[in-house]
């Protein structure tokens, strides 16, 4: 079928095309326009833009943690409203169902779970298969398992390491790797209480440091597409501005990707000990080139944090709104739940600030991600309005007024000016995941690329605009219009697959034997096991 | 062999599945219990959205109070790897499931490599009496108990004897208990919502909550039914909801009182039970003005319902992927001793093609 969408404003910034004009589609793949060829299908897109299918790196989607949430947290779901009847459990809360769905009518048709525990991989990608629409992604998290820190301890060879992580991502069927306070899951376990950058997890005499460089270099050296995804130490505590920035210096040359900044760019001025430090790491992040970032921008309101920083998790209790948590020690990192309310309040206005500070000074819009850390920093459902506030310094103003004035004055948000335009917001939500994810199929606008676009008709409000997309195309299928779901299909769930060495899985069967007593297989899954036709979409590692 | 019979009638399956699909489209309060694998659940929960039904698990009164310990309190647990791995001191809560006690006799007969107190201490909470999984080699574990007090009251006594104050009754043993946690690195306590009502569960993370203060502890949840809390995963990430959950008003509610299918049944709420279960008996009582649709492993029709439907048993009859309480996760099993039975999703797959014109989404 040959679909003809017809004289939009075009931004694609990969291949250059800024403007208006006509954009073909035939089947599933963009295509050149055909000499003389008519439509099967036109879609008139004057004053609209088109863009592709954006893309989120760094979504809590799917998972152990995340439906631990959804098992602690049923009332959440009473501010649900009715959905529309015609997609399939779409009308359900907080479900996989619905997660596509919303996901599609904002135009995202790619999304990266980011924190899947090894062990857990068959029951995450079973929730992702459940996601409708969008394309999905994981990546596996290593740096607290005792496999990984007794190799560390053990001086083990480099290529024995790799050999581990490339099992570790083929098995799980993962598109990269995460490492989450490294150590500090482990150290946790042995009742240490906080953990820096340079702390050594005990009974392994491993820093955290040196997981990191490890995990840095090992996924550098199998040619995985996305650099090591780090979640530093300390997240939320004053002062891990330092963390932070040691942490960037860390990088050392190799790529190496930051998780959810925000949460990491709090000084210690003030009276409360409590400031922003989003210049200070803007810029570090500005002279780092081989460093790469995500946000995880607060919005204000009622959320629930998941993560499998077990140790952050379990300090944070004392702060739960509702007052519930789980708090779950697992085979490596585990994690937290902990429900969590963002006020306008001093605290809250600052981290809020703070986000928005570190995306507009951040120049390169290349290596700064979109990002809540869904549903850390806020549902992804907050998405337009922040789109608004990244391009609008007049939303930015508005917003600020009912907003602590104190911690105002301790950022500097106020005084920047900068408006993000949609050729930038194409680069960092389109343009910028797909290269830095390896997805050469995606992102852009160019003949061969997956027919994934997203079609928005202007709009003064900008939340407006991009929270509704006109229409959406997902492989060349027509899955959203008017910002409504009109066609309900399945993505799949992209992985990489890398070698695996076959010493390297005797090995592993003798270890699982030894100390869980249990064979490899019960870790194991076959593709059928998720009982979709083709659940999975390979991604090419880097040659 | 037959597979399918309407009332005592061998039945085509498709005309059994239509027969089942008519009464469930005439129905005004269907009701759903079942005790099967993911695929299982997912068909039947996307069809008891289709149909309106109410569904729980085929013995569901246990998982709710495991679910009720989540939604209400929350909690602290560990993986079973890493108790195996880690517990220095195993602490058995009350009575555990059957199918639980190869994990308690396989922690009795290893030691924590990861936990530089290279033994395992046992102690059991509960009154005299309970019966307690078997330790290997003969071991036996401390008895805490309170004579013939509740459960609850017991681990209240516990708790309150931990933080240094008085109780009416004191804990045998307690001074051996109080040792043993002085010097452990990471005792694990075993739980379930087999025998502990929801005071005791939520008594029993109260105390982990206290160890917590200064040293480390948590608790190994080992569900009443495998099946059932696999069926709890899937229906939470499907519909944001644990197990009953209603459709009756077009989108999900969940209300463990109002969703109990058991109450539904015998109050006469119900005017359809669809029961999807391999493996349980059938119930004995038939409800005047409720038809059943039974999916079971059969080789006869069920007595009293209105369509049977013969179904494979997961992991034996058929490929499936069920919760383990051995990994803490979902697990992948291959058949067993495959078998032309078909699986219950295939069942319910078939009976929402003759109700509705769209397939189920899953």
């Amino acid at each position: 079928m040959l679909t003809k969408i017809a004289g939009g404003d075009i931004i694609d910034p990969v291949n250059g095309r800024l403007g208006k004009g006509d954009l073909w589609i035939k089947d599933d793949k963009i295509v050149p326009a055909p000499a003389g060829g008519a439509a099967d299908r036109t879609i008139e897109a004057s004053g609209c833009i088109v863009m592709a299918g954006a893309i989120d790196i760094h979504s809590h989607i799917g998972g152990g943690n995340v439906n631990t949430a959804r098992l602690l947290l049923p009332e959440q779901h009473a501010a649900h409203q009715l959905r529309p009847a015609m997609t399939p459990l779409s009308n359900a809360g907080w479900s996989t169902f619905q997660t596509g769905c919303l996901y599609a009518k904002m135009g995202f048709t790619t999304v990266v779970e980011p924190a899947m525990s090894p062990g857990a991989a068959l029951h995450t990608h079973l929730e992702l298969a459940d996601i409708p629409i969008i394309d999905k992604a994981t990546l596996a998290i290593l740096g607290n398992d005792d496999f990984l820190l007794s190799m560390i301890r053990d001086d083990a060879p480099s290529t024995m390491i790799e050999d581990y992580v490339a099992w570790t991502v083929a098995s799980t069927r993962a598109l990269g790797v995460k490492v989450i306070n490294a150590g500090a899951a482990a150290a946790f376990k042995e009742n240490v209480r906080t953990f820096s950058l340079d702390d050594v997890v005990p009974s392994y005499g491993v820093s955290s440091r040196k997981i990191v460089k490890t995990l840095q270099a090992a996924v550098d050296s199998l040619g995985l597409p996305h650099p090591l995804h780090v979640h530093c130490n300390n997240l939320g505590s004053p002062g891990s501005a330092d963390t932070a920035a040691a942490t960037i210096a860390a990088a050392d040359g190799l790529p190496l990707h930051l998780a959810h900044l925000q949460f990491y760019g709090y000084g210690t001025e003030g009276k409360r000990g409590f400031s922003s430090a989003a210049a200070r790491l803007a810029e570090l992040v500005n002279a780092t080139p081989e460093v790469t970032i995500d946000i995880g921008q607060v919005m204000f309101g009622q959320t629930v944090t998941v993560s499998s920083d077990v140790m952050r998790q379990f300090s944070a209790r004392g702060s739960a709104h509702p007052k519930k948590t789980v708090i779950h020690d697992g085979d490596g990192n585990g994690g937290g739940i902990v429900p969590y309310s963002y006020g306008k309040d001093f605290y809250g206005t600052m981290q809020w600030a703070i986000g928005l500070e570190l995306f507009l000074l951040i120049d390169d819009p290349w290596r700064v991600f979109f990002t809540t850390d869904h549903p850390n920093g806020a549902p992804f459902t907050a998405y337009p309005a922040l789109f608004e506030l990244l391009m609008s310094r007049e939303a930015r103003a508005e917003m600020t007024a009912g907003l602590s004035r104190s911690a105002l004055a301790l950022s500097t948000l106020a005084a920047i000016d900068r408006e993000y335009t949609f050729e930038e917001i194409a680069i960092m939500t389109r343009a910028a995941p797909a290269k830095l994810l390896g997805l050469t199929d995606r992102g852009h606008l160019g003949a061969g690329a997956t027919a994934d676009i997203a079609v928005y008709r202007r709009d003064r409000s900008i939340a407006k605009m991009l929270g509704r997309a006109a229409y959406v195309f997902k492989d060349g299928d027509l899955v959203v219009q008017d910002g409504e779901i009109i066609h309900y299909r399945w993505g799949k769930a992209l992985r990489l697959k890398p070698p695996v060495d076959k010493a390297m899985v005797r090995r592993l069967e003798d270890y699982h034997q030894q100390r869980y007593g249990l064979s490899l297989d019960w870790f194991n899954f076959p593709d059928s096991a998720i009982a979709r036709e083709q659940p999975f979409g390979e991604v090419p590692c880097r040659t | 062999m037959a597979v399918a019979w309407i009332g005592n009638r061998e039945a085509l399956i498709e005309r059994a599945a239509a027969h089942a699909a008519s009464l469930l489209s005439s129905s005004r309060c269907p009701v759903f219990s079942f005790d099967t694998d993911i695929d299982g659940t997912r068909a039947a929960i996307a069809l008891a959205e289709r149909a309106g039904a109410a569904y729980d698990h085929a013995d569901g009164a246990a998982l709710a109070r495991e679910t009720a310990l989540f939604t209400d309190k929350g909690a602290m647990t560990v993986a079973p790897g890493e108790t195996r791995r880690r517990a220095d001191v195993v602490v058995i809560v009350g009575e555990l499931p059957r199918i639980h006690h190869g994990l308690v006799g396989e922690l009795a007969g290893t030691v924590p490599d990861l936990s530089t107190v290279n033994q395992r201490a046992f102690f059991v909470v509960g009154p005299n009496g309970m019966s307690v999984p078997p330790l290997n080699g003969g071991r036996e574990a401390t008895r805490l108990s309170c004579g013939q007090a509740s459960l609850a009251a017991t681990l209240a006594a516990l708790r309150a004897q931990y933080k240094g104050r008085r109780t009416s009754q004191p804990v045998s043993n307690f001074n051996d208990f109080a040792k043993a946690l002085a010097a452990a690195r990471f005792p694990v306590f075993l739980f379930s919502g087999h025998a502990a009502e929801g005071l005791a569960l939520e008594m029993l993370q109260g105390l982990i909550a206290d160890l917590n203060r200064n040293s480390r502890a948590s608790g190994l949840h080992l569900p009443a039914n495998e099946n059932g809390w696999g069926s709890t995963l899937a229906s939470a990430w499907m519909t944001g909801f644990p197990l009953r959950t209603g459709f009756a008003r077009g989108f999900p509610e969940f209300d463990p009182w109002r969703c109990d299918v058991a109450r539904m049944i015998a109050a006469g709420e119900a005017d359809l039970h669809l029961r999807i279960s391999a493996a349980t008996a059938q119930p004995k009582e038939k409800k005047r003005r409720m038809a059943l649709i039974a999916l079971t492993k059969t080789q006869e029709p069920v007595a009293g319902a209105a369509v049977t439907i013969a179904i494979g048993e997961a992991g034996l009859d058929h490929d499936a992927v069920v919760y383990s309480s051995r990994t803490g996760s979902l697990r992948s099993t291959e058949a067993q001793a495959a078998s032309q039975l078909p699986s219950a999703a295939t069942i319910i797959r078939l009976i929402a093609t003759h109700a509705f014109a769209e397939p189920l989404p899953c």
